[in-house]
């Protein structure tokens, strides 16, 4: 017998029988966001959780978020290839700049550079003010991993009241990686004292059109 | 971890005269406390969420065999590859040898107090493979050569200096006495280690059974670095973290986060399944599950199946006046506060730990925050009890105890006792409290006053004002 | 929801007092303070005289053979019937909760013992929620302070009700204490098992009480006080500990022997 066949052992004897597993889920108390303000409990809760919030169009955001990202000292924009929503926003920076683009193979590197990583997210969460982005279709989470700076464009129309609604496209068969961004990387671990930066980005930005 | 578990006692007593130790844990249990309490007064939610959780754990557990039966299914068709340790040894080989089997030379681990009940680290560098703790607390104790003292802020004892001064030693790095300057060290440092690393070494806050997933949760996004940047990821996590269903997690990431430190979320949440897909530019190209019993099932199996229950929030811990006082390190292995004194004895046998379950007031401060309503002081009460008929109690504590039930049994002996101890205690204390007191209770009297007994007990005034009838 | 005799509402209240081994001992005028209270609101006080102790240091020490003896007793020295009052919070939760842990193999001594645990109060929860007093006409006067204990708040759920009958005192100037549900550092055994650990939970306890200036500290629970008022009468501190009962009851002579 292998040590998984004499835990399942173990278990069973330990577990008998209870009857029958629940089968559906514990119901869910009532709705924490109402679907008509869940946009500004988003942006509410993605403050909260320590982000800045640029609403609008391109247009009118283009100069506030050269000017942050200035003020960060970021030197170079880094975008997936593939999304072309980063891509666009990141070009329309470089009057804003000086930056450099990439697309990123050096950046993994660890480049000197100061970075700003630029991604679409896949929705975003009211209740908890979270980006969310996955792995889904060969997407990479590059830009909210290693950048100093992370830019996340939010779609108004993909924001979903709670965390169940988020979870519920990739039930079935979820993609490698589902990420629950909120906020900038946050430490306190040294006498308790919130520092932001422990490894991911310092500051986390969401563009929230439409 | 090296036990000590029954040596609380003189731990305990050497905490206590630790002045930095002390201000550390003024400062941090109070704080996590008000913010707990602050984050779970917003949540209208709160007292329905802790409810439903503990219903679904204690259902998971009810139902572990199929649960964890599921959750390998479905983590195997996804790519992973499942081991399973009965104990910490034979944990500690499989781990060596995945690291081996895949040329691993280092390793980036974060935080996984699973990891810690086995010497993970131990076992990896006995096979010469290099582990770095990515958690920033977890990195600075790793390099003071200490253990964690607390679930989630396992370097609260260390002050800025302290680490400043091993960042000089280790790193290199010139001395600061800026927070976010020695934050900016470690991150530079530790960046390097996640790009070169071979292996991601990770634990797991739930285990997803229809999905096969393994959940992280953390502020600082080493968990989130460690699971996608190298080529191989491990997950070492206890099989009793398991739910059910991916429509589950939510409750918990509620109550996680609120409870622990009193965000309505952490930074990161990563929902990790299986290995990299065809046509992901990035992710790990194995990724290895050990699932730990280390006395899992064993504790499934008794009265105590609910400390199962247990997410890790520590929020036990930071109300606990003992745990306060004391902190971590005074429990002698990896968890402390509330969950340690239970789960300790639990996991290496009340004989190696039975000192821990004494180590409460029984104030019932824990059971009020648990978010998955673990009935802590209950175990407390129960595990003293297995004390007993284990025989591991002291014969003076016996005698004791006998002495004293035999006195209970008649009203008229007792009243006898207190007439003999009320004229003594008058004659020698002339009313006043008694200062100082024979071994056992002379720690009592070390720094407070005991009360003299009373000249005539109320029984007897009761007799005399109102005569013997009752 | 409180336990109801079947008697007439108007009719004289039953009430068998479980006085506790430790104030028996230690502080007979809290004993008779609950007497004074409970007649003073129309109750009708026996004694049982046969009563020891409950037995709760045996159990929470794990002593259960021992414990069981105890409760055997206990259940057996009180009557069938009527309220049982006490003035201790942790005396009454024992009585409630421990005795079915207890007795769990055993129905019928079960069953008594969840009989028991139904007619079990503590004083201040047995004014206000049974009683329905709102003023306890008490001559009481002073700054007072109060102290949770752990038993009485997390083994009761009694929060409220001795707030109200301090507050209702014309003579007593209440003032709440930060952490004033924080555990003292008694816990019975504990404090003889661990001193250091213990004293220092008191420090921190008394720190709280100096604080608020108040010349009296009081609490639901005899074992708190003799611990708090160990402390304060060590170091001489300007502040008294003083059982509810006595406040409740007034200022005659002879008050004030809880510390």
């Amino acid at each position: 017998m292998n040590e998984r066949e004499s835990l399942f052992r173990r278990l069973s004897a330990a577990c008998g029988s209870h009857g029958a597993a629940v089968e559906e889920p514990f119901p869910v108390g009532a709705s924490m966001a109402v679907e008509s303000d869940r946009v500004s409990l988003f942006a509410k809760m993605f403050t909260a959780a320590g982000g800045f919030l640029l609403r609008g169009t391109v247009e009118t955001a283009l100069s506030d978020l050269g000017e942050m990202l200035r003020a960060e000292g970021v030197t170079a924009l880094f975008f997936p290839e593939d999304d072309a929503a980063a891509r666009e926003i990141a070009e329309a920076l470089v009057p804003f700049g000086p930056f450099n683009l990439t697309t990123g193979a050096e950046v993994r590197g660890g480049s000197a550079e100061v970075t700003a990583g630029f991604r679409a997210a896949e929705s975003a969460i009211a209740e908890t003010g979270t980006i969310v982005e996955t792995s889904a279709g060969g997407k990479t989470l590059l830009p909210g991993l290693i950048a100093d700076v992370h830019v996340s464009i939010v779609q108004a129309a993909s924001v979903v009241a709670r965390m169940e609604e988020a979870l519920e496209v990739f039930t079935a068969d979820p993609p490698r990686n589902i990420s629950f961004l909120s906020g900038p990387s946050k430490t306190a671990d040294i006498e308790q004292t919130l520092t932001v930066g422990a490894h991911g980005p310092k500051k986390a930005i969401a563009l929230l059109l439409g | 971890m090296e036990l000590n578990a029954n040596a609380f006692g003189r731990n305990a007593r050497k905490a206590l005269l630790d002045k930095t130790l002390q201000e550390a844990l003024g400062r941090t249990t109070v704080r996590f406390q008000v913010h707990r309490d602050a984050a779970a007064a917003a949540f209208p939610e709160f007292e329905a969420t802790r409810e439903r959780a503990s219903r679904i754990k204690r259902d998971a557990l009810d139902h572990l065999d199929t649960y964890l039966a599921r959750f390998i299914e479905e983590a195997e068709k996804r790519g992973a590859i499942v081991h399973v340790a009965r104990n910490a040894g034979q944990a500690r080989e499989i781990a060596a040898r995945i690291a081996r089997d895949e040329g691993v030379a280092l390793a980036v681990k974060s935080k996984s107090m699973a990891s810690e009940e086995i010497s993970f680290n131990e076992a990896l560098q006995g096979a010469g493979i290099t582990v770095v703790e990515s958690d920033l607390g977890e990195f600075i104790i790793q390099l003071a050569g200490e253990a964690p003292s607390h679930i989630i802020a396992p370097a609260v004892h260390k002050t800025r200096q302290e680490i400043s001064l091993l960042f000089e030693r280790h790193l290199g790095e010139p001395r600061t006495d800026s927070i976010p300057e020695l934050v900016g060290m470690a991150r530079r440092h530790l960046r390097a280690k996640f790009l070169s690393a071979g292996m991601g070494v990770s634990g797991g806050n739930f285990l997803v059974a229809d999905t096969g997933s393994v959940v992280l949760v953390t502020n600082e996004g080493n968990g989130r670095m460690g699971t996608v940047l190298p080529r191989v990821h491990l997950a070492v996590v206890g099989i009793e973290k398991v739910i059910p269903r991916m429509s589950d997690l939510p409750a918990f990431l509620r109550l996680l986060p609120r409870s622990a430190s009193g965000q309505t979320i952490s930074s990161y949440v990563s929902i990790v399944t299986g290995t990299r897909r065809a046509g992901d530019p990035e992710g790990p190209e194995r990724m290895h599950i050990l699932l730990l019993d280390c006395g899992r099932s064993a504790i499934l199996e008794g009265k105590y199946r609910e400390i199962l229950k247990c997410v890790r929030c520590a929020a036990c811990l930071n109300v606990c006046p003992v745990y306060q006082s004391v902190g971590g390190h005074a429990y002698g292995w990896v968890y402390s506060g509330p969950i340690g004194a239970v789960l300790t004895p639990l996991l290496v046998g009340l004989p190696e730990a039975f000192a821990l379950p004494d180590a409460s007031t029984l104030c019932g401060a824990c059971a009020d925050v648990c978010p998955v309503k673990i009935p802590l002081p209950d175990f407390l009460l129960e595990l003293r009890s297995d004390a007993r008929e284990q025989g591991l109690k002291t014969p003076g504590e016996i005698a004791a105890m006998k002495g004293y039930a035999g006195v209970m049994k008649r009203a008229g002996l007792l009243e006898a006792i207190e007439r003999i101890a009320g004229v003594l205690g008058q004659f020698f204390t002339k009313g006043k409290g008694i200062g100082g007191l024979p071994y056992p209770f002379s720690g009592w009297t070390e720094r407070r006053d005991f009360p003299a007994p009373a000249a005539q007990p109320f029984r007897k005034q009761w007799k005399i004002k109102r005569g013997a009838r009752g | 929801m409180p336990y109801t005799t079947g008697m007439d509402p108007k009719g004289p209240i039953p009430v068998s007092l479980f006085f506790t081994c430790l104030a028996d001992a230690f502080s007979p005028g809290v004993c008779s303070a609950t007497v004074e209270v409970l007649e003073r609101f129309g109750a009708t006080v026996r004694v049982p005289l046969s009563q020891t102790c409950c037995g709760q240091p045996a159990f929470n020490s794990g002593n259960r053979k021992e414990a069981r003896a105890m409760a055997r007793k206990f259940l057996l020295s009180f009557p069938d019937d009527g309220y049982i009052v006490t003035p201790s919070g942790s005396c009454a939760a024992m009585v409630k909760h421990g005795y079915p842990v207890l007795f769990r193999d055993e129905p019928r001594m079960l069953a008594r013992a969840r009989a028991v645990g139904e007619r079990i109060y503590e004083l201040s929860q047995f004014l206000v929620d049974v009683l329905g007093v709102t003023d306890p006409k008490s001559d009481f006067s002073g700054k007072v302070t109060y102290h949770d204990s752990c038993h009485l708040r997390r083994g009761l759920g009694v929060v409220s009700a001795p707030r109200k009958l301090l507050r209702a005192v014309p003579g007593v100037e209440f003032v709440e204490m930060e952490e004033s549900d924080r555990c003292c550092g008694f816990g019975g055994v504990f404090s003889i098992k661990y001193p250091q650990i213990s004293c220092k939970m008191t420090e921190r306890k008394v720190e709280r009480i100096l604080a608020t200036g108040a010349s009296y500290v009081t609490s639901g629970d005899l074992g708190c006080l003799l611990n708090i008022g160990g402390l304060i009468s060590r170091i001489g501190y300007p502040v008294k500990a003083i059982h509810l009962a006595e406040i409740l009851a007034g200022k005659t002579a002879g008050r004030g022997d809880a510390g």
